[in-house]
């Protein structure tokens, strides 16, 4: 029921990790509604509206004290333990998953937003554009360099721990 | 190859590795209810409440709650042609039901949110128990506009104004013009023995007909959960008969919410035929009032 609800508190918790979600998404929420007027006609909905709440969870983000806010998101990225894993996430040994989530948080904020909008909430390319404002090229471009960064990071760890 | 490290895998690995990722992620939560939680939508809309109330536009003050979806209908807006003002209105009530968690149906130039009823700050006058019958015109108490001669309704509606061609019902006994709602057009029968009181004491029929669909307003309605919404056919159209807790209209336009919230409605058929969107009330019961929309020319 409450269908963008869900889908918008990721939105705001993968632009700003350090912030309350659920404070940004209430804000967007409330300026969408105000907003709402300017919708352009037969637009889709959930991009803009992904829009408004990435915005104002940037703003929250740029207001936030940036050291903490990456200490933060370190431990606030640590995923929950498994309870009924779907197929997808039981491929990933935990490990990796740690690993991997741990690469996401360190990516730059505007290739981590595009790599959560990507592959976390399953927005495709047109509305990950529409959301975070960027042209549909730059999805696409800005996806691979995530892509590579995060391979050189996993190659990293996994050289490390080979070392060590 | 699964035994490979991660970053050796090919792109597609890689992006499936992400997406199970995502799935794993201790998001937070936006629905009250399981974890602590706070209840998003129920926050939002208070604050849309207060924002409201201070405007003095009409609120949402009920807790949301569940209801069962109703069948949906085909979205009949979809193929006429789109006006800036009609799509914006659609999506704020789509909106709004999303944020309420309700579902919507359809009918040219309406739309009927089920799902928590917005109240008024003040219960409407209609409601007041103590309330006697006017002793005036039929309806001169109910704020449906200005008064006008059934001669001079179809220029001033600038619509071709009709009502059931029954002889027994007759012409109504008083009809007004709201010019700050568009326009709307009430017709009133006063109560009698084949006319049972509406929820309107001494008001036996009610015909509203409004510009919906070439508004530039909105028209819906929003029923709370003790109110249904049967779908029905009036001259092989879809139809609504809502009948239940009584209800309240209100339209949306550009601009934000308009308040039609003079007063509440009691068992209503609501159907429309070409952009005119017609609303009967009468405490006869559905098949009643199908008859009666049925012998409207």
């Amino acid at each position: 029921m409450r269908r963008y609800q869900d889908v918008a508190m990721r939105t705001a918790y993968l632009v700003a990790p350090e912030s309350d979600a659920a404070d940004a998404v209430q804000d967007a929420f409330l300026k969408a509604y105000a907003a709402l007027p300017r919708f352009r006609d037969g637009a889709p909905f959930r991009p803009w509206l992904l829009r408004i709440v990435a915005n104002e969870a940037r703003n929250r983000r740029r207001s936030a004290d940036r050291r903490a806010g990456l200490a933060l998101r370190a431990a606030a990225l640590e995923p929950r333990v498994a309870v009924a894993a779907s197929p997808e996430s039981a491929i990933l040994a935990d490990e990796i998953r740690g690993q991997l989530l741990a690469a996401v948080g360190r990516l730059r904020d505007a290739e981590r937003e595009v790599i959560g909008a990507r592959f976390f909430l399953e927005l495709s390319e047109a509305e990950t554009a529409e959301a975070l404002e960027i042209p549909a090229g730059t999805v696409k471009s800005r996806t691979s360099r995530a892509l590579v960064r995060l391979r050189t990071a996993l190659a990293e760890i996994d050289g490390g721990s080979s070392d060590g | 190859m699964a035994d490979q490290p991660l970053h050796l895998r090919p792109d597609a690995d890689l992006e499936t590795a992400l997406r199970g990722l995502g799935q794993s992620i201790a998001w937070p939560a936006a629905a009250g209810g399981t974890d602590g939680a706070p209840d998003l939508a129920a926050i939002v809309r208070a604050r849309l409440e207060s924002e409201q109330r201070a405007a003095g536009l009409p609120v949402y003050a009920e807790p949301p709650a569940r209801i069962e979806r109703p069948a949906r209908t085909r979205p009949i807006l979809l193929w006429r042609p789109a006006r800036r003002a009609l799509i914006a209105a659609v999506i704020v009530l789509l909106a709004l039901a999303a944020l309420a968690g309700a579902s919507v149906l359809g009918l040219p130039g309406l739309r009927i949110i089920l799902g928590p009823a917005p109240v008024t700050v003040n219960p409407p006058p209609s409601l007041e128990p103590s309330r006697s019958p006017a002793s005036g015109a039929p309806g001169s108490v109910m704020k449906l506009g200005v008064a006008v001669p059934l001669s001079d309704l179809d220029a001033r509606a600038g619509f071709p104004v009709i009502w059931p061609s029954d002889p027994a019902i007759g012409p109504p006994d008083a009809a007004y013009i709201d010019p700050t709602l568009s326009g709307q057009v009430a017709l009133v029968w006063r109560s009698r023995s084949d006319l049972p009181d509406t929820l309107e004491p001494g008001i036996g029929l009610i015909l509203t007909e409004f510009r919906g669909a070439v508004d530039d307003g909105f028209f819906s309605k929003a029923l709370g959960t003790g109110t249904t919404a049967q779908p029905v056919l009036v001259h092989g159209q879809h139809a609504f008969w809502l009948t239940g807790d009584p209800h309240f209209l209100f339209y949306t336009g550009p601009d934000g919410f308009i308040d039609d919230g003079r007063r509440w409605i009691g068992d209503a058929l609501l159907w429309a035929r070409g952009p005119i969107t017609y609303r009967l009330e009468t405490a006869l019961g559905r098949a009643s009032a199908l008859r009666m929309a049925e012998s409207m020319p």
